[in-house]
């Protein structure tokens, strides 16, 4: 993710200075000449306009400039006036005799606000906001939370735009985000947000308004702000929590970018005013990008607010949208939830106590079993309730890798699109926040390794612009996800050399592609020539598998030479239900997770052998594998220790496999996993414990820790 | 808690680490002894129930039980603190208690052989351990209480069973 910090013009944490409209700069009577005189103007703009001329642009620009040297000189009266005049511009109807009434307004609070004496100013740069930051908590914390969700609305809204720019939806949502955290910044005495959300605000009026189009360059501003205002958030989240801060920083520079796009960025106002429509529609032969960004590229600049989504159709649908999805939902603690969930898991335990229970069954009263079978279906309900609760859809995470590629592939030169499939599929929302990381490796490693340069991938006859896809669907109780791109695909010699040079392997000849292909998830694994900063030192994929392994998940790559490679990462659907067998040894019950069981069998006396000094082996389908039993691990009296009495439970565990001798095999069950706490967390053949069906605490095994402990022990 | 309470002057010793024991304190038994710790400590009292036993861990870490759907460690006093292991009785049960360590809390049982009350000690009730010579090291033990002739052993529970000392011990068993 681009780091606002990361920015030099932002790094320098200087002293901020006044800007040049504030009271002391300028004295105050000046600037209310000034008022006067854009007021004036603006009067005659609109007098002659009666011609038929269109004046709506420069008369919103007027206005905001009304409104933010008012602002300056402490007239409170002044702005809420001019927004309601844009207001009255934008609607466009009988708009001449509404703005000729407002100016007239205008001009008397100007006359009133001459012979008041000066106010402090509302919000003003010169408040250090952060004394009166811990007034009141509550509302603090409502703004914290706010923001982010703004945030990230901006801005996953703002790369729509740059894909689409006629969205007029998206930029009327993005204005919204900024206009809002504009709103509870002032509230809230922030004023470093203000200013910026404010100039955002008149870049993004303007883009609305289609006097701006939009250019990456644009774009990137835009989202600089959104970043800086993300940051200086955070600074008042760390703040708030009584740490000792910085000031905000320094936000002089974006704002002199902003000012830039604002201003340099214009297009040839349209001659034409078609009907009673307020905004003239943008010519499609717009002048080119006046900043002259050499980055920008010519087929985005080109993309066009199309004439026919212009301002009075978008309006119904905007106040539709804004209306709707916020309050249907409720923002719940997740402790909470997490509670709802550990409770309903023992009610559903103590409903099948009930439902079990010999002498409850052995009553022949209609009624109470009816009532019983009654509680059976709404506890299981109220669980799927429950458990559904804690699902969210992967889109959020994948839309923050839409913003990677955007960065990744500006800085490298590539092009590549990303392709979304599944996004509304559900997972267990801490899967969600641990597959972020490995996702993000994931695509930075398509997007260098996979994806070549244009030139490259036009000689090899393909699309310049590269597809990288991220897909996910649901498959046979997992979540699969796939990441794909059309790039290069993966080199099997070179991944052999590689490995050979640092002894990985001996001989390669018979290495399936499968097999080869792991090899990239080796630790310092890279064949990468050159190392770049975003990927090449060869750390990401062994953590991409080390994670996806802690989740209980695998990945598995698929790979053709020149046409592209495809990652599939399979995850169980949550990470707080296990489903498992229940095995027994004595009288203790232990969960084996289904996962790694391959298959069961009793084994015959001339299948099991020991190799002296070494462990015990069984031959299953013809290979030796180790046997673990299961008694001595633990320290358990077994029912018998005759091997051929016990029942052998095949385990794969990464690329180890082994057999677990176990009693018997009670049955399978679904678990919610329980922590067994700090005080048995170096037992390592033990991942938790589980309430099983009549009440008692189950040991979930670990396989792994438990196969490794033997093999040393 | 204790504020209210005037200190007698007749007691010898530290007074203000007499006046921060005093208080209620919920008294056991085990292997005739007597025991007494914070009341304020103490979550429940419950009968003894299916201990699920958990491998590589010493023997006086009895296993886990479940409690409302929260899997807790349950200790065994009288292994801890090495007495004979009797066979578990009618009376024997698990006090639940609210550890705190590292600024962090955490449930655990302990097996005592018998509960026996709640009494409120006062200040000038308890003396200081003695010094049991040498260099024996009594961290866990808070002090003793005199009544009616009869001593009871205060105990720091915090330092009995919190979980740095199960680690511990599981590495020297292993």
């Amino acid at each position: 993710m681009m780091n606002v910090t990361q920015e030099p013009g932002l790094q320098k944490r200087k002293t901020r200075k006044r800007t040049a409209d504030s009271p002391e700069a300028t004295p105050r009577n000046a600037i209310i000449t000034a008022i006067r005189q854009t007021v004036d103007q603006m009067a005659a703009e609109v007098l002659a306009s009666q011609g038929g001329e269109d004046v709506t642009a420069k008369v919103l620009a007027s206005l905001s400039e009304v409104s933010e040297q008012a602002r300056a000189a402490g007239l409170g009266e002044i702005p809420p006036l001019a927004s309601e005049l844009s207001e009255a511009v934008h609607s466009g109807e009988g708009k001449e005799g509404l703005l000729l009434q407002g100016i007239d307004r205008l001009h008397q609070a100007i006359d009133r606000g001459r012979q008041e004496a000066p106010k402090a100013e509302p919000g003003g740069q010169s408040q250090p906001a952060l004394a009166r930051i811990s007034a009141d908590p509550e509302i603090l914390a409502e703004f914290l939370v706010e923001s982010r969700d703004h945030l990230a609305s901006i801005e996953s809204h703002l790369l729509t735009l740059e894909r689409d720019a006629g969205n007029t939806e998206a930029i009327h949502a993005t204005f919204r985000g900024f206009h809002t955290m504009k709103g509870l910044a002032g509230f809230l005495e922030f004023p470093a947000i203000q200013k910026v959300a404010h100039e955002v605000e008149s870049l993004l009026d303007k883009v609305r308004s289609g006097q701006l189009s939009i250019t990456p360059t644009l774009v990137d501003v835009v989202l600089e702000s959104a970043d800086y205002l993300r940051t200086d958030v955070a600074r008042i989240e760390r703040a708030a929590q009584g740490e000792a801060v910085p000031k905000p920083a320094d936000n002089e520079p974006l704002l002199v970018r902003i000012q830039a796009q604002l201003t340099g960025n214009k297009k040839v106002p349209s001659e034409a005013v078609i009907g009673e429509t307020a905004i003239a529609p943008p010519k499609t032969d717009a002048a080119p990008n006046q900043t002259a960004e050499h980055e920008a590229k010519p087929e985005e600049t080109k993309k066009e607010i199309k004439p026919e989504e212009t301002r009075p159709e978008a309006k119904p649908e905007e106040t539709k949208k804004s209306s709707s999805p916020e309050s249907r939902f409720v923002k719940v603690d997740t402790s909470k939830l997490d509670f709802l969930v550990d409770m309903v898991g023992e009610l559903v335990i103590a409903q099948s106590m009930i439902h079990h229970d010999g002498q409850l069954s052995s009553i022949s009263n209609p009624k109470l079993q009816r009532n019983l079978s009654q509680l059976g279906r709404i506890t299981g309900e109220v669980q799927k309730t429950a458990m559904s609760m804690r699902m969210v859809p992967i889109g959020q995470l994948f839309q923050r890798s839409v913003r990677l590629i955007r960065d990744l592939t500006r800085k490298s030169g590539k092009k590549a699109e990303l392709v979304l499939t599944g996004e509304d599929t559900e997972l267990d929302r801490t899967i969600v926040e641990d597959l972020a990381d490995p996702l993000i490796h994931m695509i930075r490693n398509a997007a260098d390794h996979g994806v070549e340069p244009p030139h490259e991938r036009v000689q090899a006859g393909k699309h310049p612009v590269a597809k990288i896809g991220l897909k996910a669907y649901h498959q046979a109780g997992h979540i699969v996800i796939e990441v794909s791109d059309d790039g290069r695909g993966l080199n099997r010699e070179k991944i052999l050399e590689k490995a050979r040079q640092r002894g990985l392997i001996q001989d390669s000849h018979q290495l399936t592609d499968n097999e080869v292909f792991n090899l990239i998830f080796e630790p310092g694994f890279s064949t990468a020539e050159h190392v770049t900063d975003v990927s090449g030192r060869g750390v990401g994929m062994d953590v991409v598998r080390k994670q996806i392994q802690k989740m209980r998940g695998r990945v598995d790559i698929n790979s053709e030479p020149g046409k592209g490679t495809t990652f599939y990462l399979k995850l169980p659907l949550t990470l707080a239900i296990i489903e498992g067998l229940v095995v027994a040894v004595a009288k203790e019950r232990y969960i084996v997770p289904i996962y790694v069981v391959k298959e069961m069998f009793r084994p015959t006396p001339a299948s099991v052998f020991t190799v002296v000094n070494r462990r015990e082996m069984v031959l299953v389908r013809d290979k030796l594998l180790p046997v673990v039993r299961l008694y001595q691990r633990f320290g358990v009296e077994p029912r018998s220790t005759d091997i051929t009495q016990s029942l052998l439970i095949v385990a794969e565990c990464g690329s180890k496999r082994f057999c677990l001798a176990v009693d018997d095999l009670i049955g399978k069950q679904e678990v919610v996993i329980k922590t067994l706490g700090d005080t048995f967390k170096s037992i390592s053949s033990v991942a938790g414990g589980a309430i099983l069906g009549d009440g008692r605490v189950g040991l979930i095994l670990e396989m792994d820790g438990l196969f490794t402990e033997s093999a040393h022990g | 808690m204790s504020t209210a309470i005037v200190v007698p002057d007749n007691v010898p010793g530290a007074l203000s680490q007499a006046d921060s024991r005093a208080g209620k304190y919920l008294t056991f038994q085990l292997d005739h002894e007597e025991f007494g710790i914070r009341v304020l400590q103490v979550r429940e009292i419950m009968g003894l129930q299916d201990i699920t036993m958990v491998p590589q861990t010493p023997l006086y870490v009895k296993g886990v039980i479940n409690l409302r759907g929260k899997v807790i460690p349950v200790l065994c006093l009288r292994a801890k603190f090495g007495l004979a292991e009797t066979g578990y009785t009618a009376r024997t049960c698990i006090i639940v208690l609210q550890i705190h360590q590292h600024a962090r809390a955490m449930q655990m049982g302990i097996i005592v052989d018998a509960v026996s009350e709640v009494l409120n000690i006062a200040p000038n009730e308890i003396e200081d351990t003695p010094d049991f010579g040498g260099s024996l090291p009594t961290p866990y033990l808070l002090g003793m209480a005199k009544i009616k002739g009869k001593v009871k052993i205060l105990l720091d529970i915090d330092q009995i069973a919190g979980p740095d000392d199960i680690q511990g011990a599981y590495c020297r068993v292993s």
